[in-house]
């Protein structure tokens, strides 16, 4: 009874709030078309009032002689997209364009522009075209050296103030790496990284960042990021900010690995991508979580650094960014990597190079320091020695991130330092990488499987036996299955969204699969770690109910640990719950409990996957399998895989079959995946 | 009433934490060591960091850390320790590192003195930081009397 009261007022809730979330949008939407309308007026009153006297008569004409408006860089510069023939700026922004229709005529766009130029008003200089429109400036000046003459003199404090502290001389691509436990960091991220020209003999703390993001409330979760982030409803601007927070965010607090690609952008383009930047200061992009995102954005500024880079058009549907960077790198961009392990890889790597008593002692010191001045630790080989202090000092501050500051952390902590720094010469290394983990080398994201198997069918009731075969072929849209090819990717990390298969008998077919979402997040626990492991997914699959298979709607969800006893050998065990709808069942959602627990390992030659699982349902069907994976990479983008599937079900309350009903069903495949992009 | 005592308290919260923070609210001066990344760790439902919550900056003089940098472009070699204290301090018990650079660099330190700068910090760790509550002003001002007594890099002392 309180059950269904607290459901009822759930949905009623869920209701009400979706109410008032379209409402909010209508409400936006009116707002944003009338600040839309207001604004054009404003811009088009500018356009035709801003013409100085200066204004020299053959610009136009000189400009049209040319069709400048149909040059890549102009383009590039307003963000069109278009086939030549109509254009659509991928800027949401009014305040982005001098002409009314500028959003979607370059051309209109370009004359205002150059009227804006020679505006008279210089009352507030920062807000002259001039300043504000910096980079369409000076490609104009270059495409029209002898026409765009005679300026009014602007200067521009806030822009000259700016690039004081974003010199851009040359520029990096940084990838910080998937994060397993946040969802919505699972993809990983790109950004942009401006170094001035001395930042070898620097640091390139002092560079800045360039991020573009969704502006997101402080209030939204996860799931509501999720949500407006597929379906809009974020706006994304860029910032920046200096390089040394992004560090101390990815690195530190979030415990992702960076990769550092410098890239070969000359000065010269350097320059004009931050004088663009500039002009983009503000500006709102709609924002999407696959498409329209960080990565994609940063590929329009690429192109507008270099205007013979094809970059965007690589990418219709989904700007996975971890694909962007396999894009530039194969424009050719790239000059090298360089990794700034997280503050957990480093831990890791130093736990590696000690035994089970040295760790076992680097966590008794973490707690308390005073017996750095044991005989126990003093017996200790001094080179192991600086590794403990500085596994138990790395150990402190990763648990300061969940904890925050208590005195007893920060009094360890200092201790530590202390004895860190006694020690002569003190050395401990970080974490280095092997090729075979650098994530751009990793399999692409689609995959296609081709699939030949074999269908087994037993009723223990009657004794009954058929086998059937099957041909099955399968699409995921993106992203890693843990037993997919695991080069480059982070081990115990699953996220596939949009997967879908579809299976021959020889006298059917049928859909086999959609999966929407399917998340699972294998984090191993230890002495030192103690991460939850979990996982998501949702869709339609076959089941196989009353002697049958059956379209059946499900979310399934559990939680539990995972422990790796053995190198790249991992064993989780995970309490589930399900939601299940089919036409079989007598209540719409059908609940049950389960469990799912196996072994993951990892080998030279590929991936072996042992899983048992199993759940109760409330109208007592029961379900128990086993599965048995091994996947052979045959190359990057190729592998084989073999599965073995069984499982037994009993059914004896439902509306179908009153009697009890005893099935066993096995499955053989032997499946080949390509993987592309 | 309630109401009332919790509104109280957090006036006095604060005013104590202008007391200690010269560069203004939410600058990081008067923060002690280790207060830089307190309970910063994402849990499963946080929204991603790759999103741009928070304070929006693009790069200006102006909101950097929310510390004043008094006109100057970038940050001062004060600013710098403030917001990087933390790994300053790891830096410099170990004797090298990218925040021992990244604060000589904001200090002016040239190229050919960052080594000794390296050198000079690691010898006097224990001036610079006397205990685990010392504040990034206090840092600060002692670097200044232990680089002052240094014949290479006095210059650089304000």
């Amino acid at each position: 009874m309180l059950y269904s009261g607290l459901f009822l007022w759930a949905q009623l809730f869920h209701y009400m709030n979706i109410k008032i979330t379209i409402w909010l949008n209508l409400a936006t939407l009116f707002l944003s078309l009338y600040s839309v309308s207001f604004a054009t007026n404003a811009a088009e009153n500018a356009a035709e009032n801003v013409t100085g006297p200066n204004f020299p008569e053959h610009l136009l004409r000189d400009a049209g002689k040319n069709a400048l408006w149909k040059n890549k860089e102009w383009l590039n510069l307003l963000h069109y997209k278009g086939d030549g023939d109509s254009y659509l700026s991928q800027v949401d922004d009014p305040r982005f364009f001098n002409a009314p229709k500028g959003k979607t005529n370059p051309q209109s766009e370009l004359i205002a522009s150059l009227k804006s130029f020679y505006s008279t008003d210089l009352s507030e200089p920062n807000n002259h075209p001039q300043c504000r429109f910096i980079a369409r400036l000076h490609w104009l000046q270059k495409q029209l050296p002898d026409s765009l003459t005679q300026l009014p003199t602007v200067n521009c404090p806030q822009y000259n103030d700016w690039r004081k502290q974003v010199p851009g001389h040359k520029a990096s691509l940084i990838f910080p790496a998937y994060h397993l436990n946040s969802p919505s960091s699972m993809f990983g991220h790109t950004l942009l990284r401006i170094d001035p020209a001395d930042d070898a003999a620097n640091s390139s703390w002092l560079s800045m960042a360039v991020n573009f993001g969704a502006n997101i409330q402080a209030s939204d979760n996860s799931i509501a990021f999720a949500i407006k982030g597929l379906a809009g409803g974020y706006s994304g601007t860029f910032i920046v900010t200096p390089y040394f927070k992004k560090i101390k965010e990815y690195n530190r607090e979030e415990n992702r690995d960076i990769w550092e690609y410098p890239l070969n952008l000359t000065p010269a383009e350097t320059e004009q991508m931050v004088q663009h930047l500039w002009e983009l200061k503000d500006i709102n992009f709609d924002y999407y979580f696959f498409d329209e995102n960080c990565s994609y954005r940063l590929l329009e500024l690429l192109e507008v650094a270099r205007s013979s880079l094809n970059l965007t058009n690589q990418f219709g549907l989904s700007a996975i960014p971890i694909d962007t960077v396999r894009s530039i790198d194969q424009a050719g961009l790239v000059t090298g990597t360089l990794y700034r392990p997280s503050q957990a890889t480093n831990i890791n790597h130093l736990l590696k190079q000690l035994n089970d008593i040295q760790k076992d002692l680097v966590l008794r010191i973490a707690s308390d320091t005073n017996l750095i001045n044991s005989a126990e630790f003093k017996q200790i080989d001094p080179a192991k020695q600086s590794i403990m202090l500085d596994a138990a000092y790395r150990y402190l501050r990763f648990q300061q991130n969940d904890d925050g500051r208590t005195d007893a952390n920060a009094k360890n902590s200092f201790s530590l330092l202390q004895a860190i720094n006694k020690v002569p010469n003190f050395k401990s290394p970080e974490a280095g990488y092997s090729a075979h983990q650098k994530p751009e080398k990793g399999h692409l994201s689609k995959r296609l499987d081709i699939i030949a198997g074999n269908n087994r069918i037993k009723n223990k009731s009657t004794a009954e036996d058929a086998n059937r075969e099957y041909a099955q072929l399968q699409f995921r849209m993106s992203f890693h299955s843990l037993d997919d090819n695991i080069d480059g990717f982070l081990e115990g990390a699953q996220i596939n969204i949009g997967s879908i298969s579809a299976r021959a008998y020889k006298d059917e077919v049928q859909l086999q699969q959609l999966d929407f979402i399917d998340i699972f997040s294998l984090s191993p626990r230890n002495a030192f770690f103690q991460p939850l492991s979990w996982r998501v997914y949702t869709g339609l699959e076959q089941q196989f109910i009353n002697g049958r298979e059956h379209l059946t709607g499900h979310v399934t969800g559990g939680a539990g640990v995972a422990y790796e006893p053995w190198s790249r050998g991992y064993f989780y065990a995970l309490a589930t719950t399900r939601f299940e709808s089919n036409s079989q069942f007598s209540r719409a959602l059908e609940p049950a409990l389960g469990y799912s627990s196996g072994l993951l390992q990892h080998f030279s030659f590929g991936t072996t996957q042992l899983e048992f699982s199993g759940e109760a349902f409330l109208n007592n069907e029961i379900r128990q399998r086993v599965k048995f994976i091994h996947n052979f990479p045959l190359a990057r983008n190729h592998s084989l895989q073999f599965l073995l599937n069984f499982q037994r079900q009993r059914n004896s309350h439902n509306n179908q079959t009153p009697s009890e009903s005893h099935y066993e069903t096995s499955d053989a495949q032997l499946s080949y995946r390509y993987f592309y992009h | 009433m309630k109401k009332i005592t919790t509104g109280t308290l957090l006036l006095l919260a604060s005013s104590s934490a202008f007391a200690v923070a010269p560069g203004g609210g939410g600058c990081g001066w008067g923060n002690a060591l280790f207060e830089g990344q307190a309970g910063a760790a994402p849990h499963i439902l946080a929204v991603t960091t790759n999103g741009t919550s928070g304070n929006n900056t693009f790069g200006m003089t102006s909101g950097t850390n929310g510390c004043s940098v008094s006109g100057k472009i970038g940050y001062s070699g004060k600013s710098m320790l403030a917001s990087v204290m933390d790994e300053f301090s790891e830096d410099a018990a170990k004797g090298e590192g990218e925040a021992l650079t990244a604060v000589s660099v904001a200090m002016g330190v040239q190229p050919e003195d960052r080594a000794k700068f390296a050198q000079l910090t690691h010898d006097n760790f224990n001036t610079l930081f006397p205990n685990q509550d010392v504040t990034a002003e206090q840092v600060y001002n002692s670097l200044q009397q232990v680089m002052k007594t240094d014949a290479q890099l006095s210059k650089y002392a304000i």
